[in-house]
């Protein structure tokens, strides 16, 4: 099976600890979904844990039917068709990639790739072979290889178009590979441009399933009602005015856990605290989406129970060194760290559905730094580093949030709020100025705010997809002035939009990039925890929160087991009774 | 002759002794709706008055967790809240929310907000209104058509609809829905004045005063407006019950006030969906009880002055 | 009679105000903030792929393009693909099926307005001064007065909270498969057989309905009440009551149709409300139609979804409007004139 060090299946992650879901992996999660009813108190969330030796033989068949009820209907049942964790909550059960996320851990394991191996820029796999589809057709490269070309392949015929395919095409997938080629009926070789740590991570991501060719060639853009997939579970039927996704088990399944209950409904159930009531009155079998406020209901309901952990996210605050000149100081942006009470910001403001983060990634990442502690709100310290840095007048700044809760950021206007009185005591004013979330995208892409508001949620539980995507200004290290730890975006092509900070420290930018490029896990992680200590000292940001994950499940359900990415595993389920 | 003598006559009385000699004050103080109606807006104006100048702000929009109880019941009941575990006490007599803010100031600032709000949208809508109406009834031809068709375009949607569709192009905030709400109301004024102000004109005396030289803008305010005047107030008034519940519709829904601010739309959206089906029923149910009131108080009085008025103004007005 | 000319009439004055809804349409997706192919690309789309999404939308055209495209595909009652909310798929098929959830829940709610409305009406007016009658007139005033963001609530915490008699959101129960033919889902259930999915759906639709109705009974009641005492004050009345027929028959006969009029013109007209409201009460009771799509789609900046469903409210209300007036036509025919 898996070669290198980085493929054993080592899980570098306690398996509780481990985090976030199926909602969570598909970080774009509601680039607006999620808000459609969200409120004061709400958070997207994602799997639980519930220990997995509970999946037991005693009920290898429990048949029956498993209802699972969230927030909002999926948009879509094609993978390739959303950057969206709703949706990949069912597309999960009906398709599988050729890499697996391990349950309940962030470690891989096989899925319709029996062995892969990675070496410089080639990573081969062997397809696993008696593999059917869901409308009887065999799996086979050609499969895979139509699959990724039309995610990204804008001259294959089958290309749908960027208004259809996501922009994760590119992103985790186009972005990093030269050709993808099928080499036998069961072998698959993709070249990489250059040595990408993350790509087999990439691989086991939501959006890198298996379309089937006769369907791809059958449906087109249809494929987001019509799923043919080679998962555990078959899809039925979609019934939008009722919100209703209706699966059933695949009986001809070739992995080893096959669907243990009969049928599984996906529902929407609006309101948090309507979905916590359908869980205790028996309409809903596992629910997610709860907020503080609907989780109580859950945890005092003697019928079902509440399950939470860490999630695999950050909610942050960004200064933006390219525009607002006092946050180019070191010693500000301290200040302003040590101003800020984060603590009470997520304990009373987002009420015990986040953690206070120290750094960009949660404990359950590799490479997290255990010694480095979130800064404590101490404003003497702060009022003197802000004189020290010839501000100890204060200044004024613009603080931009976007309006609605996200996951990450539950409550991010009464989070604003109480930045700008911490940061009142020690003479600095903050404007606030709050938009809906995608104008809000538009203003901090073009580097408009003097500070914001942002989060992110993991795409594939690397820390790569914290430290390189979020704070590597995406240009060559040669190309950062001399004696400057920021850029200028405007005088930089290619730049990474997504740090919103322009921060460009080279020693910083030089250890992610290693990171990047080298395969094995034990040289990685010393790389990510000094990153961590670099980003400590110089905070690009106010570090904040990491949101919880909290799911509720009825009692007589069995096996459900945590999901930091990947998930939900609704195939390890069995209703007892 | 007869006719003639009597319209000039009104058209030079203002309005004030018009309506001092008309039936209507006598009529409508008579009329106990009426009048409940009028009290009622006077305690809402007075409580708003009040809360403006002695609810502190920061207490009623800031989490209070640590500060107050979480959750508490209203002070009457005498019972533990499911969740949180706390007594009711008569310092929050309407109990406390998910930010353990009193609920009882948090409405009280409330009316001050759907007051003041409501107040600037109904006072704009009306001038913009009237404006519009009298311009179109007066020069008639192609200013009349360009500004009733845009009227009736506006009129095509359901009002919430339209707001919506207005609060989609500006954005959100309790500014942007007041502009919103006031393009919505603008043309329900602007038909109704047109009304008025077209059977002003049709009475010879506009013709005579036209004849001995009077400016436009001296016959419009002279003569039009105060003719107006009646079908206005009515509208108005009617209209401003309407404005508060869609102020507070528009924040019930999100678009609105901005969180934290104790507007009675969003204590109503935060306690349906939170608070609701938990058990936790005060947090919705007294925002939603003043804003009742204050709606219908609005609705006394504006159904009081229609029956006062003459009774042609039910098809005038509606 | 209906007269053709009126209808004709009506309908061709109909034309400018149609192309101006559509144009106020059109102008949201292009006033609104932020960039609609940010909207479908998402946070981690590049730049270059953004530029891409907007070229293929068209928003590189010259705006008088975009806008004739646009016209042209609104009378087709195409208005594009969804950016978001369900990504790719025509607004017109995410209509199709969200139009009748709202349709069934806003008409048994007006029905059950009309059902109680009329007769409260006419009681009042039949016992002008009675108890009963100012009770009635007071209840329908306070009727008006509680916006359905409260009223929904109340009734959720006393019929669903205390009681326990009726569901407190959702259409049905999760269990029951629905497998749609037209979406009307009461409809539906009865069609395939299904009883105890019917009566599962009917629970469901209670409370919103009451809801709804008592909305719109307290408008109705009030509009049959003063236009029901207008009529018994005509001279005609007097007459038949002077000739020795027996009163109240008198008025029953000779004066409902007559009475019925501006009861028409507010049902119409409540209708629209009504559909505005449906936004609401979607919303306070979890039920997944037009309103609440609406309200997600302005979040989430799906403006192709914004714009039909806006479209195909005002064209609805229209609609009803012309109606409304053809009606009125019919029962009064000097509104010609």
């Amino acid at each position: 099976m898996a070669t290198d060090d980085n493929l054993k299946r080592r899980s570098f992650l306690k398996a509780a600890g481990g985090a976030t879901a199926a909602a969570t992996l598909a970080g774009c999660t509601g680039d607006g979904e999620g808000d459609a009813t969200t409120t004061e108190e709400t958070t997207e969330s994602g799997g639980t844990t519930e220990e997995s030796d509970e999946t037991t033989e005693e009920s290898q068949s429990s048949g029956g039917t498993l209802t699972f009820a969230r927030g909002n209907d999926s948009g879509t049942l094609d993978f390739q068709n959303t950057t969206s964790g709703e949706d990949a909550k069912v597309t999960n059960q009906i398709y599988d990639g050729l890499i697996e996320f391990e349950p309940g851990e962030t470690s891989l394991k096989a899925g319709l790739a029996t062995e892969w191996n990675v070496e410089g820029k080639t990573v081969s796999l062997t397809l696993r072979e008696g593999v059917k589809f869901h409308n009887g057709d065999e799996f086979t490269a050609e499969d895979y290889v139509a699959t990724y070309r039309r995610f990204v392949d804008e001259d294959y015929k089958h290309y749908p178009g960027t208004k259809y395919a996501s922009a994760y095409g590119p992103y985790a997938l186009g972005n990093w590979i030269s050709s993808v080629s099928k080499e036998g009926t069961y072998e698959v070789a993709i070249e990489l441009n250059k040595p990408y740590a993350p790509i087999l991570k990439n691989l086991a991501m939501f959006c890198s399933k298996v379309h089937s060719l006769s369907a791809i060639e059958k449906y087109g853009k249809d494929l987001a009602k019509n799923p043919v997939g080679t998962g555990p579970f078959k899809f039925e039927s979609w019934d939008t005015g009722n919100q209703r996704i209706r699966l059933s088990a695949n009986d001809d399944y070739w992995g080893e856990e096959k669907a243990k209950v009969d049928e599984l409904v996906f529902t929407a159930v609006g309101q948090n605290s309507s979905r916590a009531q359908t869980l205790v009155s028996g309409g809903a079998d596992i629910i997610d989406g709860l907020g503080a406020q609907s989780s109580k209901v859950v945890e005092n309901s003697d019928k079902a129970e509440l399950l939470e952990m860490p999630g695999i996210n950050v909610g942050y605050m960004a200064f933006n060194m390219s525009k607002f000149e006092p946050f180019r100081k070191k010693k500000v942006r301290q200040a302003v760290n040590y101003a800020i009470n984060t603590k009470a910001i997520v304990n009373t403001i987002f009420k015990g559905i986040a953690s206070e983060a120290s750094q960009p990634i949660p404990s359950s990442v590799m490479g997290y730094n255990e010694n480095i502690d979130p800064y404590p709100q101490d404003q003497e310290k702060a009022q003197k580093l802000l004189e020290e840095a010839g501000h100890g007048d204060g200044f004024e700044f613009e603080l931009a949030t976007f309006k609605n809760p996200r996951t990450y950021n539950p409550s991010p206007v009464q989070a604003a709020q109480t930045v700008k009185s911490n940061l009142k005591e020690v003479g600095i004013t903050v404007n606030i100025k709050q938009m809906p979330f995608n104008p809000f995208l538009d203003y901090t892409n073009n580097y408009k705010h003097d500070a914001c508001f942002l989060g992110w949620m993991t795409d594939n539980g690397d820390p790569d997809n914290f430290y390189y995507a979020l704070l590597h200004p995406g240009v060559d290290r040669s190309a950062v002035p001399d004696g400057q730890d920021w850029i200028n975006p405007d005088n930089h092509d290619n730049v990474n939009t997504l740090d919103a900070a322009a921060w460009a420290n080279t020693d910083f930018m030089k250890l992610t990039e290693e990171g990047q490029s080298t395969y094995k896990t034990s040289e990685r992680k010393p790389k990510y925890q000094k990153a961590a200590e670099i980003f400590h000292e110089e905070c690009p940001w106010v570090a904040m929160d990491h949101a919880k994950i909290l799911r509720g499940v009825r009692e007589n359900v069995k096996g459900y087991t945590v999901a930091p990415i990947g998930g939900p595993f609704l195939n390890l389920v069995s209703l007892e009774q | 002759m007869s006719t003639e003598t009597q319209t000039e006559d009104v058209g030079q009385r203002g309005i004030v002794e018009r309506l001092r000699a008309s039936p209507f004050l006598s009529e409508l103080l008579s009329n106990r709706l009426a009048v409940a109606g009028l009290t009622i807006i006077f305690a809402m104006v007075a409580i708003a008055l009040y809360s403006r100048l002695f609810v502190d702000l920061g207490s009623v929009t800031q989490s209070q967790i640590g500060t107050n109880p979480n959750l508490a019941p209203p002070s009457w009941l005498s019972k533990k809240t499911a969740i949180t575990g706390e007594y009711g006490t008569f310092a929050y007599p309407f109990g406390t929310d998910i930010q353990s803010r009193d609920i009882f100031s948090r409405v009280l600032y409330g009316t001050w907000l759907a007051m003041k709000y409501g107040t600037i949208t109904v006072g704009a809508s009306t001038l913009l209104g009237v404006g519009l109406g009298i311009l179109a009834a007066y020069y008639g031809d192609i200013t009349d058509n360009v500004i009733m068709r845009t009227m009736d375009v506006l009129l095509a949607f359901p009002s919430l609809l339209l707001a919506l569709a207005l609060v989609a192009i500006f954005g959100t905030g309790l500014w942007k829905v007041v502009i919103a709400l006031t393009l919505v109301y603008t043309p329900r004024f602007a038909r109704v004045v047109r009304g008025a102000a077209l059977k002003v004109l049709e009475d010879e005396y506009i013709e005579a005063t036209e004849a001995l030289g009077a400016k436009d803008p001296r016959v419009i305010v002279r003569h039009i407006l105060p003719n107006c005047l009646a079908p206005i107030t009515v509208q108005s008034t009617l209209n401003f019950g309407l404005a508060i519940i869609d102020l507070a519709a528009l924040s019930f829904l999100g678009f609105g006030a901005e969180a934290g601010t104790p507007s009675w739309g969003l204590m109503l959206s935060n306690g349906v969906k939170n608070g609701l089906l938990t058990g936790d029923w005060w947090w919705s149910f007294f925002p939603g009880l003043f804003l009742a009131i204050t709606v219908l108080g609005f609705n006394l009085l504006g159904d009081g002055m229609r029956d006062a008025l003459d009774p042609r103004m039910r098809e005038t007005v509606d | 009679m209906i007269s053709k000319r009126f209808v004709i009439k009506r309908l061709l004055l109909l034309v400018p105000v149609l192309f101006g809804v559509a144009t106020f349409v059109f102008a949201i997706l292009h006033l609104a903030p932020g960039d609609p192919a940010r909207v479908i690309a998402g946070q981690r789309a590049s730049e270059e792929f953004v530029r891409q999404v907007r070229t293929e939308l068209g928003l590189n055209d010259p705006i008088w393009v975009q806008y004739g495209r646009f016209l042209l595909e609104a009378v087709q009652l195409e208005f594009g693909n969804s950016y978001q909310i369900q990504k790719g798929t025509p607004v017109k098929q995410i209509l199709r099926y969200k139009l009748p959830v709202t349709l069934e829940m806003a008409l048994y709610g007006q029905f059950l307005g009309i059902l109680f409305g009329i007769p409260v009406g006419l009681l009042g007016a039949i016992k002008q001064d009675a108890i009963s009658d100012h009770v009635t007139r007071i209840g329908a005033l306070a009727g008006i007065s509680v916006p359905i963001y409260w009223s929904g609530p109340l009734l959720i915490l006393l019929f669903a909270q205390v009681l326990g008699w009726f569901p407190a959101s959702g259409r049905i129960a999760s269990t029951f498969d629905i497998n749609p033919i037209t979406g009307v889902i009461t409809f539906d259930t009865l069609v395939r057989g299904n009883f105890a999915a019917f009566e599962s759906a009917a629970m469901h639709l209670f409370l919103p309905a009451a809801v709804i109705g008592i909305y719109s009974m307290a408008l109705i009641s009030r509009m049959m009440r003063s236009s029901m005492l207008e009529v018994i004050r005509q001279d005609y009345m007097r007459t038949a009551r002077a000739k020795g027929q027996g009163s109240k028959i008198t008025i029953l006969k000779h004066g409902f149709r007559n009475a019925l009029i501006p009861v028409v013109t507010v049902i119409g007209i409540q209708f629209g409300t009504l559909l505005g409201g449906a936004v609401l009460t979607e919303t306070v009771f979890g039920i997944a139609g037009i309103g609440t799509l609406l309200v997600s789609a302005i979040q989430v900046g799906d403006y192709p979804v914004v714009q039909g469903t806006v479209l195909m409210f005002a064209g609805l209300f229209t609609l009803v409007n012309l109606l409304v007036d053809v009606t009125y036509s019919y029962l009064d025919p000097r509104i010609e004139q």
